[in-house]
């Protein structure tokens, strides 16, 4: 059987349409164009970095993106993601969206979903989102380091000033060491240059001399006293020294005590009869108050006998 | 019979004499501390002159006389004028609100130096001449009238009252001399010396003012 060339013709172009078609619908297909998707609503009190088709990022994958953005009578803005039918497992009624500038880069939304077992996100649910500025945040930092550096500069500034000053405190340093060196290469001695006297250094060698005198003194001195010393010891530990007589004294001061203990002895046994005989002291004198009030009385009774005495007058002298 | 009669007369009188009225002890006691705490003040037996006086007071107290105890504390202060010393009078002050009695405060009065509050006509009749003499401020009158007084003490007295608050004067001094030497009263011849003494050194009597020391120096050492 043979075909015309008409419609051999037709065959190929239809084949090619159809084909065509097909390559779109696939194409159209794997942009997801057939697709379910899910929208969900987001809030935030600025609009500022929110832009529509801005990516949805969960674990650095887009899995969707902003599809409008509006503004609600509170003055809230109002962010529409979508998120594809396949992606909204990573939405969950616990997760977080996060409007996240980085310092290079555009910004994105980032869903954090802690537990992805929780339930799905409900599509009426108004979520808030949460703003991470990176360059606000990087100038923040930025901003004391910079004072630093200003004022680094203003000291390196007033150092330079110092240093190119003719009366600053470095040409002052310098000129003392200048005096110091010429100092150094003029005086003859340390000392002189320490007191800038040469009489008080000549008087200071007068001194060291004398010294040099006085400790050789002192050493005929001590000499004297090693011999004095010898001396003493013969005086005092010798045959006939101090101590041996001292020894004999403290002897016969012992037998002499041990008969004071003997006498000690006999005045404890009178100071015991004594305080015994003491005992009846109070008696005797008991008996002698009523001796003295029995005198008393026979001179009162004398009196009134005889009468003699006359009443005691009493006025003033 | 006469020796019979003469017997029974001696026997009746001693009976009549048995009579009299007896001393009460606290009197005779209180009287006889208090001539001893005069005596030990006047001679300067000062670690029994305090007791003797306490022992007065007690007899006194025992009493319950405050007509007494005042004159106990007049005395007192008598001794310490005489010896030209101060005295506080406050328990005279207690006493007398108790039991006023305007000769005594008349005689605290001058014993105190104020002559103008004393009550003449019930002061000592001694000590008249003297006050009006410190009235009238007149050495000579009081020299005369101090050297008439009979009483030693009161004589003394006389002087110290002079002495502690009136001008000194070396008669009226010399009397206070006199009078505590003649009767060996220590404490007051040493006060008279030594405000003699005074009296010279201001008066500018070296001479006189040394050879009272010397005399001070000799009631010293003894």
């Amino acid at each position: 059987m043979t075909m015309s060339r008409d419609a051999k013709v037709g065959l190929f172009v239809g084949c090619t349409a159809i084909l065509v078609v097909l390559a779109l619908l696939y194409l159209a297909a794997g942009k997801g164009l057939f697709e379910i998707t899910h929208t969900f609503t987001l809030s935030s009190k600025s609009g500022e970095s929110f832009t529509e088709g801005m990516p949805v990022v969960f674990s650095g994958f887009n899995i969707g993106k902003v599809q409008a953005l509006e503004l609600n009578d509170q003055g809230i803005v109002l962010i529409k993601i979508k998120i594809p039918d396949r992606h909204i497992k990573w939405i969950r009624s616990d997760s977080t969206f996060i409007l996240y500038r980085p310092l290079i880069g555009s910004a994105s939304i980032v869903v954090n979903t802690p537990n992805l077992k929780s339930s799905p996100l409900d599509t009426s649910k108004i979520t808030e989102v949460v703003i991470i500025n990176d360059i606000n945040d990087a100038i923040a930092k930025i901003e004391p380091v910079l004072d630093r550096l200003t004022e680094i500069a203003e000291h390196v500034e007033d150092l330079t000033y110092n240093l190119s000053d003719p009366k600053g405190d470095l040409n002052r340093v310098l000129g003392n060491a200048e005096k110091i060196t010429t100092n150094l290469a003029s005086k003859k001695s340390l000392v002189e240059m320490a007191v800038s006297d040469e009489e008080s250094v000549k008087a200071l060698n007068d001194s060291l001399k004398k010294l040099k005198d006085i400790t050789s003194n002192v050493d005929r001195i001590l000499t004297k006293v090693d011999k004095m010393a010898d001396k003493t010891d013969k005086e005092i530990y010798g045959n006939d020294g101090a101590l041996p007589q001292v020894n004999t004294i403290l002897k016969d001061l012992v037998s002499k005590l041990q008969k004071l203990d003997k006498t000690v002895d006999n005045i404890n046994k009178i100071s015991t009869d004594t305080s015994e005989g003491m005992k009846d002291f109070h008696i005797l004198r008991s008996d002698i108050d009523d001796v003295v009030n029995s005198l008393a009385d026979v001179v009162k009774k004398l009196d009134a006998i005889i009468g003699s005495k006359k009443a005691p007058e009493f006025k003033v002298p | 019979m006469k020796k019979l009669l003469s017997i029974i007369i001696f026997a009746l009188l001693i009976c009549a004499c048995g009579f009299a009225q007896p001393i009460p002890t606290w009197k005779d006691k209180a009287s006889m501390h208090l001539d001893d705490y005069k005596t030990s003040f006047l001679t300067g037996r000062e670690e029994s002159t305090e007791p003797h006086f306490i022992k007065a007071r007690r007899e006194i107290a025992a009493s319950n006389d405050l007509g007494l105890l005042t004159i106990a504390y007049l005395t007192k202060y008598a001794l310490h004028t005489a010896s030209l010393e101060s005295f506080d009078a406050s328990e005279f002050a207690k006493f007398y609100k108790l039991e006023p009695n305007p000769s005594d405060m008349a005689y605290c009065h001058l014993l105190k130096g104020n002559f103008t509050a004393v009550d003449m006509q019930v002061l000592p009749a001694r000590y008249a001449g003297i006050l009006k003499a410190a009235l009238a401020r007149d050495l000579n009158v009081a020299a005369r009238e101090i050297a008439a007084i009979d009483d030693p003490l009161s004589r003394l007295i006389a002087c110290g009252v002079w002495a502690r608050y009136l001008p000194s004067d070396e008669t009226i001094l010399q009397i206070g001399i006199s009078t505590a030497s003649a009767n060996g009263w220590r404490r007051p011849l040493w006060a008279y010396l030594n405000k003699l003494q005074e009296h010279y050194l201001e008066t500018g009597d070296q001479n006189k003012a040394a050879a009272t020391k010397a005399r001070l120096d000799l009631l010293k050492k003894d």
